[in-house]
C-alpha cells in the first residue's frame, strides 16, 4: 500500500500538510520501506479522519489545530522510531542495522551504553585487521610475562618478536569480531525478550 | 499549591495509565482505528491524551502481541489501520484490573 496524499482547496493548508508529510519522511528514513510507509500512512489517515470530522471551516485553522494536538514529528516519533528500529535490527542481523538501533537507543539507558562499548570493541577489531595490512611488524598481539602486554600498535616500544600471533593475527581478529557481533545481538535478543 | 509539580504530576499519570485505558476500551473486542480510538477515549474518561503519543504506544503494544492491526481499504483511498485485542490481551488487562483496584482501595485508605 502506498500513500494517497489529501487533497487541500487552500494552497496554504497544503503547503502546511506537506512540510507535515517531509518531517515525518526525514524522522523515519532510517526504517525500512515498510516500517517508513507504516508510519506515514497512519498519521495520514489521523489527519484525513479528523479533516472529514469537521467538513466546515477554515482549512489552514483546522490542519493547524490538527497537527498541534498530534505532536511535532521530531518529538513523537522518536521512540516509535527508536523500537521499531531496533526490531529490525534484531531480525536482520545486518551490523549497519544494529548500529543505527543502537544510536537512537543510547538515551533509552545505560544498558545500550554497554552495548555501544561492546561494538566500538567489535569495530576496534576490525580496524586491527586493516592495521594489520598496512604496518605488520608494528601491529599485533605483543605480550612478554609482567612487561608487555598490546593488542594493537606497539608504537615502536617493543620487540616485534614479543608479538605472539605472527600470521593468525588476522584470522584471530576475524574470528573475535565475528563472536563479538553474534554475542552483541544475542544479548540484545534476550534483552528485549526480558524487557518483554 | 505548586501548580508546576501537579502538572508534571498529571502527565505522568496520564502516561502510566495509557496502556491500561486503551485496552480497556478495546476490550469489548470492537476494532478500532487510531482517530476514532482518541474519540473513544475522550468520550469515555474526559481525559485528553497527547494524541501523538497513543502511536508510539499502539507498537508497544503489538510488539508485546496484546493487540493486533490491520489495514482496511477505505473509499477515500486513504485506508485505515484497525486495531483489536488479543486474547493474552484480554488476559492481561483483567490482571491489570485486578491491580488497580487493589491500588485505589490503598489510595482511598491513605487519603481519608
Amino acid at each position: 500500500m502506498k500513500l494517497k496524499e489529501i487533497q487541500f482547496n487552500d494552497q496554504s493548508a497544503e503547503r502546511i500538510y506537506k512540510d507535515y508529510l517531509y518531517r515525518i519522511r526525514k524522522e523515519v528514513k532510517g526504517l525500512n520501506q515498510q516500517n517508513q510507509d507504516e508510519i506515514l500512512m497512519e498519521l495520514n489517515s489521523h489527519i484525513y479522519e479528523n479533516l472529514q470530522e469537521h467538513p466546515t471551516g477554515n482549512e489552514v485553522e483546522k490542519l493547524l489545530d490538527i497537527l498541534e494536538k498530534l505532536g511535532r514529528p521530531e518529538e513523537i516519533l522518536k521512540p516509535l522510531v527508536a523500537d521499531k528500529k531496533l526490531a529490525e535490527a534484531t531480525k536482520t542481523f545486518n551490523p549497519i542495522h544494529v548500529f543505527k538501533a543502537l544510536l537512537l537507543n543510547l538515551t533509552n539507558g545505560i544498558s545500550y551504553i554497554i552495548f555501544f562499548i561492546l561494538y566500538l570493541f567489535l569495530f576496534g577489531f576490525l580496524f586491527l585487521i586493516g592495521a594489520k595490512i598496512w604496518d605488520p611488524a608494528q601491529v599485533g598481539f605483543f605480550y612478554k610475562p609482567s612487561e608487555v602486554f598490546i593488542l594493537g600498535h606497539s608504537k615502536g616500544f617493543v620487540d616485534p618478536a614479543d608479538e605472539r600471533l605472527g600470521n593468525w593475527f588476522i584470522p584471530a581478529m576475524v574470528i573475535s569480531a565475528v563472536a563479538l557481533y553474534l554475542i552483541i545481538t544475542l544479548l540484545l535478543k534476550l534483552k528485549r525478550t526480558i524487557n518483554k | 499549591m505548586n501548580e508546576d509539580f501537579i502538572n508534571k504530576w498529571i502527565s505522568q499519570v496520564k502516561k502510566g495509565t495509557l496502556s491500561f485505558i486503551v485496552l480497556n476500551v478495546l476490550k469489548s473486542g470492537k476494532a478500532y482505528y487510531g482517530y476514532d480510538l482518541i474519540n473513544e477515549i475522550k468520550k469515555i474518561t474526559e481525559i485528553e491524551i497527547a494524541e501523538g503519543t497513543l502511536y508510539p504506544l499502539m507498537n508497544r503494544l503489538k510488539d508485546e502481541k496484546l493487540i493486533i492491526s490491520e489495514w482496511v481499504e477505505q473509499e477515500s483511498g486513504i485506508p485505515r489501520k484497525y486495531y483489536s485485542i488479543t486474547s493474552e490481551g484480554k488476559n492481561t488487562v483483567t490482571k491489570m484490573e485486578e491491580y488497580w483496584h487493589n491500588l485505589n482501595n490503598s489510595v482511598l485508605k491513605i487519603t481519608k
